[in-house]
């Protein structure tokens, strides 16, 4: 089990490079509710950001708006290096790549099928051999004409990494990936993470503060929409980090609790 | 090393670690931006597969058209000689097809949603033209499949002695044409409300009054097939450019808007 006196992995953006994500003042609002409210958040290349807070926070908010799913209704966003408001989010969509809690794979077609479609919705050069690849690299090769319906949560979760690295993304987006995974699951879904961790940019969502931090090279705590704290592990102290997660959560829960 | 040694370039060995180069990675998989055709193809025969598997919309569509049949055997069989069926039969025709219509629309969208399917599509750069027509079209063939068992079924049970016209073969422009409207429209109003809690009723509250016009446009022009053609085919054309008119204008219209609709 990590633990968050790990050493941070070392950053592997390219040098010299821009942040893969700079946000600023983002606000999104449902009617009069703001989901996100004036969040600031830069994340260098290749750097790993896992986002904490308790349900409702904005999270996944947060991290729909930075897969250009939604739109934020105020501030600006810059997506490595483009202006995802206003430039083609067709040409950002395929930099991109998300694993959520969710498989986002169809059950009735086969791992192959699957990640064929997605291969050729993203204009893949060699959808059969860059299928192949990924099967192979996500141990589901013995699997392949099976049909997603027939997997386990595990065998699910490694074939939405698949799907997520199709398009060799520069950007990855994780929501709650582990969610509903066993230890041995979640044991393969950290080993996979940091076998496809150089090269790329992470931001994770999670409620798991021990194995986000462990993992993260950035850290930052949402609650009600606001950022209340963030920056490079390297810089924060683990405890402190620790104490303000917790008192969020539980002056939350004690606001639940009085209402 | 020697030349038998080099390891070329993207092979599963450079990829087995996951690890993205600088550049593009393995070159299987560099980036291009895929064709709007090449997409459509690729989510059609998406749907087609899933479907020839599990033949979840062409058999719920079929079961539903016979008992509607079977429903209108009960209530016809009461009437007896007082009524010529033939005077009614395009309305029931046109309502069958209508309802058999709106249960394989609901249900259109089910795939997409289960497991998040949906969001994973719209997270890849795909045309959202691509996306509708894709659907728009799995849709009309589903209908047509139904229609093509459905409609000889509706001739054999209640208009196999009735004094049918030669002309009765001219319904299948009208059948064709409000097919593709009812597919298109259809699919864009079962976007719209594919994540709402009422969504079965919610689609027909919203689709029967939009497509009132190419009904009632198809139900003449098939009226006037059944009846017999002679004097009166320029109200069947008329009838048709009406329903051909209405297909255009509205699909150039969902077209339009699909991508405001999947966006929110």
């Amino acid at each position: 089990m990590p633990t968050a006196n790990d050493t941070p992995p070392k950053v592997t953006g390219p040098a010299g490079a821009g942040p893969a994500i700079r946000a600023r003042d983002i606000t999104k609002a449902f009617g009069s509710r703001r989901a996100l409210d004036g969040v600031d958040v830069t994340v260098p290349a290749g750097a790993f950001l896992t986002v904490f807070g308790p349900n409702g926070a904005g999270k996944t908010t947060l991290l729909r708006i930075l897969s250009t799913l939604a739109r934020p209704t105020s501030g600006t966003l810059e997506l490595l290096g483009a202006d995802a408001l206003h430039d083609d989010p067709n040409a950002l969509r395929g930099r991109i790549g998300m694993i959520s809690h969710r498989s986002m794979a169809y059950a009735d077609l086969s791992a192959r099928e699957n990640l064929l479609l997605f291969a050729r919705l993203y204009g893949v050069a060699d959808p059969d051999r860059r299928v192949t690849e990924l099967l192979e690299l996500v141990e589901l090769g013995h699997r392949a004409n099976d049909q997603a319906g027939t997997f386990s949560r595990g065998m699910s979760q490694r074939l939405s990494i698949a799907r997520a690295l199709v398009n060799d993304p520069e950007l990855i987006l994780l929501d709650e990936p582990y969610a509903g995974l066993d230890p041995h699951g979640m044991r393969l879904l950290d080993d996979l993470i940091e076998r496809i961790r150089p090269g790329r940019t992470f931001v994770m969502v999670s409620h798991d503060l021990e194995r986000g931090y462990a993992l993260c090279t950035h850290a930052l705590i949402l609650a009600r929409g606001r950022v209340v704290l963030q920056g490079a592990r390297d810089e924060l102290d683990a405890d402190d980090f620790r104490d303000t997660y917790l008192s969020v959560v539980g002056s939350l829960t004690s606001d639940v609790e009085a209402g | 090393m020697g030349k038998g040694d080099s390891k070329p370039e993207g092979t599963l060995a450079d990829t087995a670690s996951g690890a993205r180069d600088a550049g593009a990675g393995s070159p299987a998989a560099s980036p291009r931006r895929a064709s709007a055709w090449a997409q459509y193809r690729a989510l059609l025969a998406k749907d087609l597969r899933i479907e020839a598997r599990t033949r979840e919309m062409v058999v719920s569509m079929g079961v539903y058209a016979v008992l509607v049949l079977t429903v209108y055997g009960a209530t016809l069989s009461q009437t007896g000689d007082a009524l010529d069926v033939l005077n009614v039969a395009s309305g029931l025709l046109w309502a069958m097809v209508v309802f058999t219509s709106l249960l394989g629309l609901n249900r259109s969208f089910s795939h997409e949603r289960a497991d998040g399917c949906m969001e994973g599509v719209l997270l890849a750069p795909v045309s959202r033209s691509a996306m509708f027509f894709a659907k728009a079209t799995s849709n009309f063939l589903f209908m047509l499949v139904v229609e093509v068992i459905a409609v000889p079924l509706f001739f054999l049970f209640f208009l196999a002695g009735a004094q049918v016209g030669p002309s009765a073969w001219l319904i299948v422009p009208p059948l064709l044409l409000g097919t593709v409207g009812m597919a298109g429209i259809g699919t864009f109003m079962a976007t719209i409300t594919m994540d709402t809690r009422g969504k079965d009723v919610l689609l027909a509250i919203l689709l029967i009054p939009v497509i009132f016009p190419l009904l009632y446009a198809c139900v003449s022009s098939t009226s006037i097939a059944l009846l017999d053609v002679v004097g009166q085919m320029g109200t069947y054309l008329r009838s048709l450019a009406l329903a051909g008119g209405y297909d255009v204008i509205m699909l150039a219209a969902a077209w339009g808007l699909y991508e405001f609709v999947v966006g929110s």
